[in-house]
């Protein structure tokens, strides 16, 4: 959707507020501050808002099959009833030299200025992917891809598919293949969380979140799905695509424990924060010593380092639908408290809400491997032949040589030396690995976790720059 | 811990400081390098790495004092004799291309310029042709409507400044000089008639001569042995494209303003001229100005439309060291026998001609070209590099 005429001045969409990213913390926070009169604005990359989570289905999906999340469905109607502008198809790409004002390209590639006295980061999150050797076949994709598929547009990944990596997302996935109609050979999960534990420790103040998940292991049961546990991905083969998938134990990646005659193959261990908007913000990134991964210093609030900017859902943390929305609202909240509205109670319950979430994330996560954990694994037994970054086809021994000999155990000089996440996804897919590579070269010290942010945050036309250049509004300057 | 020695210590790991260590240890000299970070990372690793052989624009956008082409120009072609001779001296590719470049005028007093520049380079024994529009276009179909004047060099080309450094480094390693990354320098203090170089967590080093070639923490480095330069450090902008078959073979810069477009081996075009980052961080990656993105981008679709039609992929900002005068600073610093410094703008396409001069300086024999008036002694100052910076 392009936004009519009326709603820009010249290029320059100003509002109270802007969210970055329409998923479920974007979308809370913008309900939320829209119904108490702030003008509101959302930019979201994709055609339609909901974020991932919320994605809405196609037409033809929905009349045949209704819609699988309904709420996210009145979600984005009560936005739209609320008057934000919904900027769809808008790619934020860049921070200009005010360190406030953000640069988008709208779907006709015209370009936009965004201010806003408030700007909400909710970039979501990337998932998790690892390489391994015939990762790059046809057929190999990640759960997140298979899901979106088969949940917004009823079509599954493959005939006979094994879904594998870690993390709670791997069993809605394998139900929701089996709703599109293939058969799910097994999921293989990295980690051993399917215990009598488990019930032991999340089910005592969560019961829903439990029955959740006990219902995909019903439904996997059901269809006899096996899964597997401390099992991970360590090869795909196959001429044209992938045909066979190899799995070994967790605990020894060397050595494989069967192979696995497939036509589809989903590998994903989870999900990243996706900060590259935060940091080209300037908001202050720590290293998490558990994820591996970058993640913006936050306070309960979802305040940042830089004033007037707050970042919410994934893209503060990984935690959950439940979570992202609450985080969503309780920003909604603190915003209108700090401009002198709003209400006390409402934010004492949502930040009692957003800890308590928080909690039940911390038990769910102690489920699961770590992440950190499973890189060092995964990087150790990756073999040197092995393309790691696909758009720049450089191997793992590539990125091992550049590491050692010339980085020093730099990630950003081993970028530079290897070519490793140069290319048009800027080490959206390899950046994990690059960077589990890189730490193994500096004898497992832990170093900068993510090659730093830079603009465009995705490939942006030169039209577009050229538009911004013309349309120079005052104040841009920093 | 005991005193090391060495009959050099070069502090700075870019491409003039493995130059210099790769002539000098080729010389049988004992060299350590020693750098603050990876080799090679700030400003040689951030550089287009352009091999500029006819005469460069004068400013770079926000420069105040135009560089003297004249002077330039000899030991422009000095470099670029020495630059055939690289990949077989390192024994190694640096994806060097001679394809030759156009450097572009729009308005008259731009091609005044280029036919002003033509002489000069003529008496420097550079060949170079001056075109009319129609003729540049001619040479060059991609060049678009404003182009009235171009000037045609032949020997203009491209390493690439991600090979070109590792290279020399693995050159002069292999002539046995030793490399010390991660070892920030810190101090720098008179030892008898030597220097002693105390560096990251080794012992400190016993040297007749020091070799300081920083970049922009050159006068930083100068500042610990007690020596005050004029040196700015500032940071400079470059822009890439996605990948596109080849099509652009040459390289273009323009005469009256900061711009040189050139398409490089991976096929990524890559924009640059000087463009000023948003600031210059001494302790990170400096961050870029999206005016300059804006701008430098502008120019580049202007002077060649098919830049339209791509996509930006990336930009970055590295660090130069700029003196006053914008000229090259190379030399001994008076009063301190021993301590050589080297740096200044287009120390990627002087790097070959500034490893052989530093040695020839080291030795105190007489060096390829004349760089008497180059000498750090222009730059000595009272004023404090913090307070230049």
């Amino acid at each position: 959707m392009t936004v009519s005429h009326d709603v820009l001045s010249h290029g320059v969409l100003s509002r109270d507020v802007l969210v970055v990213g329409g998923g479920p913390a974007g979308l809370s926070a913008a309900a939320r501050l829209a119904a108490a009169g702030l003008t509101v604005a959302i930019a979201d990359e994709q055609p339609e808002l909901g974020g991932q989570y919320f994605r809405r289905p196609s037409p033809a999906v929905l009349r045949a099959h209704g819609d699988h999340r309904p709420e996210g469905g009145r979600l984005i109607a009560r936005v739209r009833e609320l008057g934000v502008d919904c900027l769809t198809g808008h790619l934020v790409w860049g921070v200009a030299d005010d360190g406030r004002t953000l640069f988008a390209t709208a779907p006709d590639g015209a370009a936009v200025r965004l201010r806003a006295r408030h700007v909400i980061v909710a970039t979501g999150a990337y998932e998790r992917t690892h390489p391994f050797p015939g990762w790059q076949l046809p057929g190999v994709t990640t759960p997140g891809f298979a899901q979106h598929l088969a949940a917004a547009d009823g079509t599954p990944v493959g005939r006979r598919v094994l879904v594998a990596g870690s993390g709670p997302f791997l069993l809605p996935v394998a139900c929701s293949l089996l709703d599109a109609g293939a058969e799910v050979i097994g999921v293989a999960e990295a980690g051993h969380p399917y215990t009598p534990s488990l019930r032991a420790t999340a089910a005592l103040r969560h019961p829903a979140r439990l029955r959740e998940l006990a219902g995909y292991m019903a439904r996997l049961a059901r269809a006899r799905v096996p899964i597997w546990q401390g099992r991970v991905v360590t090869g795909a083969s196959g001429d044209d695509s992938v045909s066979a998938v190899t799995l070994a134990a967790t605990a020894d990646p060397s050595r494989p424990v069967g192979t696995f005659a497939v036509d589809a193959v989903c590998v994903g261990y989870g999900f990243r924060p996706q900060t590259e908007l935060a940091r080209l913000l300037g908001c202050e990134i720590r290293a998490d010593a558990a994820t591996g991964d970058a993640a913006p210093v936050t306070d309960a609030f979802g305040r940042t380092s830089r004033p007037g900017v707050y970042v919410v859902g994934e893209a503060a943390g990984i935690g959950g639908v439940h979570l992202a929305r609450a985080r969503g609202r309780l920003t909604a909240a603190h915003i209108l408290a700090a401009r002198g509205g709003g209400d006390r109670r409402e934010i004492v319950r949502l930040a009692a809400r957003t800890r308590a979430l928080g909690r039940f994330t911390a038990l769910g996560e102690a489920l699961y491997p770590s992440p950190a954990a499973l890189q060092d694994a995964l990087v150790s037994a990756l073999p040197d032949e092995t393309v790691v970054c696909r758009c720049e086809a450089v191997t793992a021994s590539d990125v091992r040589a550049a590491a050692t000999d010339r980085a020093g155990g730099d990630l950003n000089a081993a970028k530079s030396w290897s070519r490793a996440g140069m290319g048009p996804c800027q080490g959206r897919f390899c950046g994990f690995a690059v960077a589990g590579l890189v730490r193994a070269a500096r004898g497992g010290e832990r170093g900068e976790p993510v090659f730093p942010a830079r603009q465009p945050v995705r490939p942006v036309p030169v039209e577009t720059l050229l538009a911004l250049g013309e349309q120079e509004p005052e104040g841009d300057a920093a | 811990m005991s005193a090391r020695t060495a009959d050099a210590v070069v502090i700075g790991a870019g491409v003039l400081g493995a130059a210099a260590a790769f002539h000098l240890a080729r010389a049988g000299h004992r060299v350590i390098v020693v750098d603050r970070g990876a080799p090679g990372r700030e400003g040689s690793g951030t550089t287009a790495g352009n091999l500029h052989v006819q005469a460069v624009h004068t400013r770079r956008p926000g420069q105040e004092v135009p560089l003297d082409s004249a002077r330039f120009l000899p030991l422009q072609r000095a470099a670029s004799d020495r630059w055939e001779k690289v990949e077989a001296e390192l024994d190694a590719s640096v994806e060097l291309r001679r394809s030759g470049g156009f450097t572009i005028a729009e308005t008259p007093e731009q091609r005044a310029e280029l036919i002003a520049k033509h002489a000069w380079e003529e008496r420097a024994g550079i060949a170079t042709e001056v075109l009319d529009g129609d003729g540049a276009r001619a040479a060059l179909p991609l060049l678009g409507p404003t182009v009235t004047a171009a000037t045609w060099c032949p020997l203009d080309g491209y390493a690439n400044p991600l090979l070109t450094t590792p290279a020399y480094l693995a050159a002069a390693v292999r002539h046995g000089a030793q490399v010390r990354p991660f070892s920030p320098v810190r101090a720098v203090e008179r030892s008898g008639s030597g220097w002693r170089v105390t560096a990251g967590t080794d012992a400190p080093i016993e040297t007749p001569r020091v070799l300081d070639v920083a970049g922009p923490w050159l006068g930083e480095i100068a500042a610990l042995a007690g020596i005050r330069l004029a040196m700015t450090p500032v940071a400079i902008q470059m822009h890439v494209t996605v990948r596109l078959p080849e099509t652009l073979r040459h390289l273009v810069q323009h005469i009256g303003e900061g711009l040189s477009v050139k398409q490089v081996t991976a096929g990524n075009l890559l924009v640059g001229g000087g463009w000023p980052a948003r600031r210059f961080d001494p302790d990170g990656r400096s961050p870029i100005s999206a005016a300059s993105v804006l701008g430098n981008m502008a120019q580049a679709a202007r002077v060649l439309p098919f830049v339209r039609e791509l996509r930006l992929l990336r930009a970055w900002a590295g660090p130069l060291a700029a003196t006053p005068d914008e000229m090259p600073v190379i030399g001994e610093v008076p009063g301190a026998p021993g301590f050589l410094v080297a740096g200044g703008t287009y120390a990627f396409t002087f790097a070959p001609l500034w490893g052989e001069t530093l040695r020839c300086l080291a030795e105190g024999t007489a060096p390829p070209v004349d760089v008497h008036d180059l000498g750090p002694d222009r730059l000595i100052t009272p004023v404090s590099f913090e307070e230049a910076r």
